[in-house]
């Protein structure tokens, strides 16, 4: 009996784990090999692209991915006040069709090595049968500004909804909750080079 | 002899509470965590005694939520010794200096302040969510908040910031009894955040 109520326990406790590991899937990114990310010490964060009906999707991950990249002791950021200064002064009407000339002269006005761009594809609620869930998806890319070329991009996407909260009731996440482990899945693909 | 056999039986009782306990810790502590933050390292933020903070950017749809927000921020300053230029005197020196989008500041903007205003630091930052959410079962409070803090002479960003609050406990889920309310959770996120820092 005490055996058996060992055993129900272990499974209950992996059971947990695996529903804690299930509840995304991992970020689909591309990392430019011949590049050496030492030397990428400052960065901009460039206003994402918004391609979803939520006003505030855009910018509310915007903040998430500055305080990210802070806290992950990668890089250094530049304020987001001088990026849009910059952007008037530089006369860029669009920051989601850049060429490379663009990149560069804000890589040299705000002097730093590489400029963070993307957009946000999915912030929101989903029906999940039964249940509603937050769901964010992201694209997130780095534009070396010397040579004006993408050297990293990823692409990450969470549901609040997991596995627990689907079958056993638990706890979901909230929309907030979910954006953080977006952002950090993403930004945890650049961490690795 | 006897002793030894009863403590056997005693430790051989013991993994399955502890694994039960451990199972519970594991769905409460669901979804907890402390803020995530950046310091500067050559920067010894402590020692800022006397801070700015400019009006909040709000990401939601309530409009006030960065005002709600930057009065709790300021009067948890307070409460650990931090002097803070009060509110009325940096909404004149906005003025002065024409600064009207608040997402639009700059390195130049942030050094005029600190000079005008004579800090060494001003904090700044956005609401991310302010508002009642809808769960599956129950409605729930939740509240994020960024704060930067920067340094007026270099422009840099010296202590950084994210955290949020809120979400459907336990007991509002499966028996509906009352979880927190909003201005709850906005001082709890407020108060862990400042708490992190100060």
């Amino acid at each position: 009996m005490d055996l058996l109520k060992k055993y129900a326990l272990t499974g209950m406790l992996c059971l947990l784990l695996l529903g804690a590991g299930c509840r995304s899937s991992m970020p689909s990114f591309h990392v430019r090999q011949d590049v050496d990310f030492g030397f990428i010490k400052r960065v901009a964060v460039l206003p994402l692209n918004n391609l979803t009906n939520e006003r505030f999707a855009a910018e509310a991950v915007r903040q998430v991915v500055i305080s990210e990249l802070l806290a992950s002791g990668l890089v250094d950021v530049v304020i987001p006040g001088e990026v849009k200064a910059t952007i008037d002064r530089l006369g860029i009407k669009s920051v989601s069709s850049l060429n490379t000339k663009q990149i560069k002269a804000l890589g040299t006005a705000l002097g730093v090595q590489a400029l963070i761009l993307g957009s946000v594809e999915q912030f929101g609620m989903v029906r999940m049968g039964n249940i509603s869930a937050p769901n964010v998806t992201i694209t997130l890319m780095m534009a070396d500004t010397g040579s004006g070329s993408i050297i990293w991009s990823v692409t990450s996407t969470g549901v609040g909804g997991g596995f627990m909260a689907r079958h056993f009731g638990a706890r979901t996440e909230t929309m907030s909750e979910t954006l953080l482990r977006v952002v950090k899945e993403a930004i945890r693909t650049l961490a690795k080079y | 002899m006897i002793d030894r056999v009863k403590r056997k039986k005693q430790n051989k009782t013991l993994p399955g509470p502890l694994l039960l306990a451990l199972s519970l810790l594991l769905i409460f502590m669901w979804g907890c965590g402390s803020p995530r933050q950046y310091i500067r390292p050559d920067v010894d933020i402590r020692s800022i005694r006397k801070i700015a903070v400019l009006p909040l950017e709000t990401l939601t749809t309530d409009e006030y939520a960065g005002e709600k927000i930057r009065g709790m921020v300021i009067s948890e300053l307070l409460t650990r010794g931090v002097d803070v230029i009060e509110p009325g005197e940096v909404t004149r020196v906005l003025r002065e200096l024409k600064i009207r989008s608040l997402g639009g500041i700059t390195i130049e903007d942030i050094r005029k302040i600190g000079k005008r205003l004579k800090v060494k630091a001003v904090m700044m930052g956005s609401v991310g969510a302010f508002g009642i959410s809808r769960g599956i079962t129950a409605s729930y409070p939740e509240v994020s908040i960024q704060l930067m803090i920067l340094d007026t002479s270099s422009g840099n960003i010296i202590w950084s910031a994210w955290n949020t609050a809120g979400g459907p406990s336990f007991w509002t889920r499966h028996f509906g009894t009352e979880g927190t309310t909003l201005s709850e959770t906005a001082r709890e996120v407020v108060k862990e955040t400042v708490d992190a820092l100060f």
